[in-house]
C-alpha cells in the first residue's frame, strides 16, 4: 500500500471518530432541544385572560380589580359574537323546518369550536367539569381552537389506493348568507382583544396541585412524590452501600467469598429495572405487606435495591482512593481498624461517596419501571411525610408516561406533558452537574 | 560470563585508542536542540552529532533528559500532548521537525527498543511481520525470510522457531526484549535507538543484549540511553554526558571514563552524585 | 490494659465485623431474593400451562377464551429491538471510543465526557417522551425523508472511503507513469457509480410511507442511543488500559495512527470491548418505558421478520402493560405469566453477566496482568 493511502486511511479513520463523537452530540441536542424549548412552555408562555381567570378562581391569584378589568374588555369584544349568534337563533326561528334541521349539526359543531375557544356562554349554567368552565387559557392553545372554529377537517377517502388526505374547508361555507356569515371574519380579526394574551411566568406549575387531570394547574404533587421517593431510597441505600464498601475494601480479604458477592453485585447491577418493579410487588406488597396498597415506602425500597450497586461501587472507588499512607499512618499511631476507618478514611472518601450517590440518586428520580406497581398511581394529592409510609403517590416519571399515553386529552395537555419532563430531566441533570463538579475538585485536591 | 565480556571489550578497544571518529559522518545531528514539556525546558540546547555505524551512549542521572532526547530522534514525543521541541534535529541532511518530513516514514528509517519489553499479544510471527505487512509486503515466503532473518539478527531464532504461531507473551523478559529487537530490526531501520533497553532484565539476559549490541555495530547506527554507567563502557564507542537538560561532556567513551574534561562528568562516573 | 478489657475489645472488634459482613451479604444477595421471588410467582405459570405454547407459539390473547400465552412473537419483539439498538449503538459507540481515547486532545476530550454522561443521566422515561410526541410523529409524517437522510448520512462517508482506498489500491499495481491517470479515472468511475446508486436508494427510501411512527425502528434508534453512554465508556476503559507502552511500540515501526488501533490497541483491548457490548445489550433488552411508549405494543412478528417498520411487542413492555390489569387477580395464569417472562429476563441477563466477567477475566490471564 501506497504511503499516500495510508494516510488517506489514517485521516479517514479519525474522521470517522470524530464523525460518531458528532452524532453522539448532535443526538444530545437533538433530544434536549424539544425538551427545553417546549418544557419552558410550561412555565413561561403567553396566557389569555381564561388562565388568569382560572388563576384567580381556583387559586386566588391575582388583583381582582385587573381581573375584573380584563375580564370586562374581553366580554366587550366578545359581545358581538353572542349578539350575532342570538340574531341567527332569531332567523332559524323563523326558518321552515326543513332548512332548519340541516343547521342543526353545523350550529352544534359550531358552538361546541366556540365554548372551547371561549369558554361557556355568559349566563347559561355553569357546566360541571372544569375544564368547560374555562376556554383556551394559553395563547398558542387558543390559536389552534381559533383554526378548529375556522375551519371544518374531513377525510377524503375518495382515493382508495392511498392514504387518505385531509381536507380544510372554511367553516364559514356552511353558514353563507345568514346572519353567522360575518362572526368567522369577526373572530378572526378581533382573536386578541378577545383573549388579551400576554406574556407569563408561571413559576407556580412546580408546585401547584393539578385541577380536572392535568388540564389547568400545575405538578406540585408529583414533584413531591418524586422526592419522597428519592429521598426514600437514598435512605435504605446510603447506609447499606457504604458498609458493604466499606467491608469489600477494608475487612476482607480477597478470596472466594468475596469474589462471590461481588458477582452478585455485577448481577444485581445488571437485572432490568422491571423485574426490580416485579419482586418489589412479590416481596414487598404480597409476601411481607409493608403496606396495604402501594406506597412510598415500598416504591423507595425498590429504588433503593435498584441503585445499590452503584453506590457500592462509588463508594468503593472512592474508599480505594484514599491514599495509603493516611490509613498507614493512623494505625501506626496505634488507632485500631473501625476508628481508622471512622477518623481517617470516611472523612476522607466523604466527597467521592457523595457524588456517587447524588448520581445515583438523578437514577432513583428519573426511573419509572420499578415504581409502577409499587408506588405509582396516576392521581393524587401532595402527601404528608408520614403518609408516605402507606399512601401511593403521584410521581413525575410515571405522570409523564400516564399523561402522554393514557390520558383523555393527550394533544391539549402536551404543555404539561413537557413541562414534566423538563423538570424531571432538568432535577437529573442538575444533580449530575453537581457531581460532575464536585469531581473536579476532588481531583484537583488530589492533584495537589 | 564475565571473562567473555572482558575479552570482547578488550577486542573492541584493541584498536587506536583514541580514533579520531569527528572525521566519521554524522547520522544524527542536533543543532541547539531543545524540547519543551509544557513550560518546562527537558532538553535545553544541545548540539552534537552520532556518527554512523557507531555505538553511542547516552548517561546521566534520572531525569535528565537523556530519554527525552533519544525519543525525539524518531519523533516518539509528538504522542506527548504538551511537548514541543525546538532547534533543530537533523536525520541523513534532513530536519525531521519540518513541517512536509512525514513520521510514519522517518519512523520506519529509525528503530527503536524500549525500556520495558513490549511485545504485541500476538503470535511471535505476528509480531515480526507486523512492520513489514505495514509497509505492504503480503508474499509469504518473503514474509518467512524476513522474520528468519530478523529473528537470527537479534540470536533468538533457535529458542523461537518450533512455535512461532504462540503467544509473545509467554516468552521470558529477555526474550521478550530480543523479540522487539528482532521486531525494529524487520523494518530494515538505519539507526537503532535503544531507550535503557535492559533495565527490566536480569543479569543473563542483559548480557545477552549487550553481546547482540556489539554484533549489529557496524550495520546500524546505534542509540542507547543507559543509567547504567558499566554498560555504556562495555558497549558504546562514543559516550555522551548530560546533566539537568544539558550535554555536558560529549566524546570518545574510554576517553570520558578515564580522563573526562568536565568536573560533573567526573563526579558522575565516580558515584559522587545520580 | 487488663486481659479482660482487652478480651471485651477483641470480642467487640469481631462483633463489628461480623455485622459489617451480614449487611454486605444481605445486601448483596438481594439478588437471590430477587430470583426467589420471581422464580416462585413464575412456577404456577408453568405449571398451569406448560412451556411449549410459551414458547413456541405466536398467539398471545391472555384474555380469551380459552386464554393463550404464546410469547414467541413478544420474545422476538425483544430479540429485534436488541439487535437494531446493537446495530446503532456498537458501531457509533466504539468508533466514539476509539476516537475519545487516542484522537482528540486532552481539552477536547473534557468537553466530550459531560455530553456521554447526560446522555446516560437522562432518565429512559424522557427518552420515551421524546420517541413518542417527538420521533414517533416525525417518522409517520416524514418518514421517507428520515430514512434517506439516515442512509446518506451513513453510506455516503463509507462509499467516499471505500471508492478512494479501492481506486489507490488498484492504481498500485499500474506502472509509475500510469498510476495518477488510472487512479483520477478510477475515482470518478466508482465514485459516480456510488453516487448513483446513493440516490437511486435515497428515491426508493424517500418513497416509504411508514403507517406508525411507533415501531421497532424508532425504538430501536432510542434505545441505540441509551446504550450509547454505556458502550462508549466501558470500551474507552478497555482501549486506556491497553496502556501506552504497546502503542509507541507500534508507533515506532513506522504505523500510522489507525494501524496502531486497528492492528494492535483493539486487538488487544477486544475482550473489554466486547464486555462493553454485552453491557450495552443488557440495558437495551432490560429497558421499558421507551419500548413500551413507542413500539406500538403489537404482539406479532412483522411481515416479513426483518421489516423495522412494524410495530412490535417486547417482554418488558408487556409485564409493564399487562401487570395492570392482571394485578387484581393474582394467582391467575395471566399474573403469572408475566413473572414467567421476568424470570427468562432475568436469567438472560444473568448468563450475559457471567459471559461478560468471563471474558474480562479471561483476557486478564491472558495479558497475563
Amino acid at each position: 500500500m501506497r504511503l499516500e493511502t495510508r494516510r488517506l486511511l489514517d485521516r479517514a479513520f479519525s474522521g470517522l471518530g470524530v464523525i460518531a463523537i458528532g452524532v453522539m452530540a448532535l443526538a444530545l441536542i437533538v433530544i434536549l432541544t424539544p425538551i427545553i424549548v417546549k418544557g419552558s412552555g410550561a412555565f413561561v408562555f403567553r396566557s389569555t385572560v381564561e388562565h388568569r381567570k382560572v388563576m384567580f378562581d381556583q387559586w386566588d391569584r391575582g388583583n381582582p380589580q385587573r381581573i375584573e378589568a380584563d375580564k370586562a374588555a374581553a366580554a366587550e369584544a366578545r359581545q358581538p359574537v353572542y349578539d350575532m349568534l342570538s340574531a341567527f337563533d332569531a332567523e332559524l326561528k323563523a326558518m321552515p323546518r326543513k332548512e332548519r334541521s340541516l343547521y342543526k349539526k353545523p350550529l352544534r359543531e359550531l358552538e361546541k369550536a366556540l365554548a372551547e375557544l371561549l369558554g361557556p356562554v355568559p349566563g347559561e349554567h355553569t357546566p360541571v367539569l372544569i375544564r368547560q368552565q374555562y376556554g383556551a387559557t394559553r395563547w398558542d392553545r387558543a390559536k389552534i381552537k381559533l383554526d378548529e372554529l375556522l375551519y371544518t377537517e374531513d377525510w377524503d377517502y375518495s382515493n382508495p389506493d392511498a392514504l387518505g388526505v385531509l381536507v380544510k374547508t372554511p367553516r364559514v361555507e356552511q353558514f353563507r348568507g345568514t346572519a353567522l356569515e360575518p362572526l368567522f371574519a369577526y373572530i378572526k380579526e378581533n382573536i386578541s382583544a378577545m383573549m388579551r394574551p400576554r406574556w407569563t411566568f408561571y413559576w407556580q406549575f412546580l408546585f401547584d396541585t393539578s385541577k380536572d387531570s392535568h388540564i389547568f394547574g400545575g405538578i406540585g404533587p408529583e414533584v413531591l412524590g418524586t422526592i419522597y421517593l428519592t429521598l426514600g431510597a437514598m435512605i435504605f441505600a446510603i447506609p447499606m452501600g457504604v458498609i458493604a464498601a466499606i467491608y469489600l475494601c477494608e475487612y476482607s480479604r480477597e478470596g472466594r467469598v468475596v469474589s462471590f458477592l461481588r458477582i452478585c453485585i455485577s448481577t444485581l447491577a445488571g437485572v432490568p429495572s422491571i423485574v426490580f418493579g416485579l419482586f418489589g410487588l412479590a416481596f414487598f406488597l404480597n409476601t411481607i405487606h409493608i403496606s396495604n396498597s402501594k406506597s412510598v415506602l415500598a416504591g423507595s425500597l425498590t429504588l433503593s435495591l435498584l441503585i445499590l450497586p452503584t453506590v457500592i461501587r462509588a463508594s468503593e472507588e472512592a474508599i480505594l482512593a484514599v491514599p495509603h499512607s493516611y490509613k498507614e499512618a493512623a494505625l501506626s499511631l496505634g488507632s485500631g481498624r473501625w476508628h481508622t476507618v471512622m477518623t481517617v478514611i470516611l472523612p476522607a472518601a466523604l466527597p467521592g461517596i457523595l457524588t456517587g450517590t447524588v448520581i445515583s440518586m438523578g437514577r432513583a428520580a428519573g426511573e419509572t419501571a420499578p415504581i409502577i406497581f409499587t408506588a405509582a398511581v396516576s392521581v393524587g394529592r401532595p402527601l404528608m411525610p408520614l403518609e408516605a409510609l402507606s399512601q401511593p403517590t403521584p410521581a413525575l416519571p410515571w405522570n409523564i408516561y400516564n399523561l402522554s399515553t393514557e390520558h383523555e386529552a393527550v394533544d391539549e395537555i402536551r404543555h404539561v406533558q413537557f413541562g414534566m419532563v423538563f423538570t424531571l430531566v432538568a432535577l437529573v441533570l442538575l444533580l449530575n452537574l453537581f457531581a460532575i463538579v464536585m469531581r473536579a475538585r476532588i481531583s484537583k485536591k488530589l492533584r495537589g | 560470563m564475565n571473562e567473555v565480556i572482558q575479552m570482547k571489550r578488550a577486542s573492541r578497544f584493541a584498536g587506536p585508542e583514541e580514533e579520531d571518529y569527528s572525521t566519521r559522518a554524522a547520522h544524527v545531528k542536533t543543532e541547539e536542540f531543545s524540547v519543551f514539556y509544557g513550560g518546562f525546558e527537558a532538553v535545553k540546547k544541545v548540539t552534537c552529532s552520532f556518527p554512523e555505524s557507531l555505538v553511542t551512549a547516552i548517561i546521566g542521572p534520572s531525569g535528565c533528559g537523556k530519554s527525552t532526547l533519544l525519543r525525539a530522534i524518531n519523533r516518539m514525543n509528538d504522542l506527548i500532548p504538551s511537548c514541543r521541541p525546538g532547534g533543530k534535529m537533523i536525520f541523513s541532511g534532513e530536519d525531521i521537525y519540518c513541517k512536509n518530513i512525514d513520521v510514519v516514514s522517518l519512523r520506519m528509517r529509525v528503530g527503536m527498543v524500549f525500556q520495558k519489553p513490549n511485545v504485541f499479544p500476538k503470535s511471535i510471527y505476528d509480531n515480526i511481520a507486523y512492520g513489514p505487512r505495514l509497509q505492504g509486503i503480503r508474499n509469504r515466503s518473503q514474509l518467512d525470510e524476513i522474520v528468519e532473518s530478523s529473528l537470527k539478527q537479534a540470536a533468538i531464532w533457535d529458542e523461537v522457531k518450533d512455535r512461532m504461531t504462540s503467544n509473545a507473551l509467554g516468552m521470558s523478559g529477555g526474550q521478550q526484549q530480543r523479540l522487539c529487537l528482532a521486531r525494529a530490526l524487520a523494518v530494515k531501520p538505519e539507526i537503532l535507538l535503544m531507550d535503557e533497553p535492559t533495565s527490566a532484565l536480569d543479569p543473563k539476559a542483559t548480557t545477552k543484549i549487550e553481546d547482540l549490541i556489539g554484533q549489529l555495530r557496524g550495520q546500524y547506527t546505534i542509540i542507547i540511553v543507559t543509567h547504567n554507567m558499566q554498560q555504556a563502557a562495555r558497549v558504546s564507542d562514543l559516550t555522551a554526558f548530560m546533566y539537568e537538560g544539558n550535554l555536558v561532556e560529549f566524546g570518545p567513551t574510554r576517553k570520558l571514563f578515564t580522563r573526562p574534561r568536565e568536573k560533573q562528568t567526573e563526579d558522575y562516573i565516580t558515584g559522587r552524585f545520580g | 490494659m487488663s486481659a479482660n478489657t482487652s478480651r471485651l475489645k477483641r470480642f467487640g472488634a469481631l462483633l463489628g465485623q461480623s455485622l459489617l459482613f451480614l449487611v454486605t451479604s444481605l445486601s448483596t444477595l438481594t439478588v437471590f431474593f430477587i430470583f426467589y421471588f420471581i422464580a416462585r410467582d413464575a412456577v404456577p405459570f408453568f405449571k398451569l400451562e406448560g412451556f411449549r405454547e410459551f414458547f413456541t407459539s405466536s398467539s398471545w390473547y391472555p384474555t380469551g377464551h380459552p386464554a393463550e400465552f404464546g410469547a414467541r412473537a413478544i420474545f422476538f419483539g425483544t430479540g429485534i429491538v436488541t439487535l437494531g439498538a446493537v446495530v446503532v449503538a456498537v458501531p457509533l459507540g466504539v468508533s466514539a471510543a476509539v476516537c475519545l481515547s487516542d484522537v482528540l486532545p486532552f481539552n477536547v476530550r473534557q468537553v466530550v465526557k459531560p455530553v456521554i454522561e447526560i446522555l446516560a443521566a437522562i432518565p429512559s422515561v424522557a427518552y420515551g417522551f421524546f420517541a413518542l410526541v417527538v420521533f414517533a410523529p416525525l417518522l409517520q409524517n416524514k418518514g421517507g425523508a428520515v430514512l434517506a437522510i439516515g442512509a446518506w448520512l451513513i453510506l455516503a462517508p463509507v462509499l467516499a472511503l471505500l471508492v478512494v482506498v479501492v481506486s489507490d489500491l488498484t492504481a498500485d499495481r499500474f506502472s509509475d507513469l500510469m498510476r495518477h491517470k488510472v487512479r483520477w479515472i478510477l475515482i470518478l468511475l466508482l465514485g459516480g457509480a456510488a453516487l448513483a446508486g446513493m440516490i437511486a436508494l435515497g428515491r426508493h427510501l424517500n418513497s416509504i410511507e411508514i403507517i406508525s411512527g411507533a415501531n421497532a425502528l424508532n425504538v430501536a434508534v432510542i434505545l441505540g442511543i441509551m446504550a450509547l453512554p454505556t458502550v462508549v465508556s466501558v470500551s474507552e476503559d478497555a482501549l486506556q488500559a491497553t496502556g501506552r507502552e504497546l502503542r509507541e511500540g507500534s508507533y515506532a515501526l513506522g504505523a500510522t495512527r489507525a494501524e496502531t488501533i486497528l492492528k494492535t490497541v483493539i486487538p488487544a483491548s477486544i475482550s473489554g470491548i466486547l464486555a462493553a457490548v454485552i453491557l450495552g445489550i443488557m440495558r437495551a433488552i432490560g429497558e421499558t418505558m421507551v419500548v413500551w411508549m413507542a413500539s406500538g405494543n403489537a404482539a406479532r412478528i412483522p411481515e416479513p421478520w426483518y421489516n423495522m417498520l412494524e410495530p412490535v411487542r417486547t417482554l418488558t413492555a408487556t409485564i409493564a402493560g399487562d401487570m395492570g390489569e392482571a394485578d387484581h387477580v393474582t394467582g391467575s395464569a395471566r399474573f403469572h405469566v408475566l413473572f414467567a417472562m421476568a424470570l427468562c429476563l432475568l436469567a438472560f441477563s444473568f448468563i450475559m453477566n457471567l459471559v461478560s466477567e468471563g471474558i474480562v477475566r479471561h483476557s486478564r490471564k491472558k495479558l497475563g496482568k
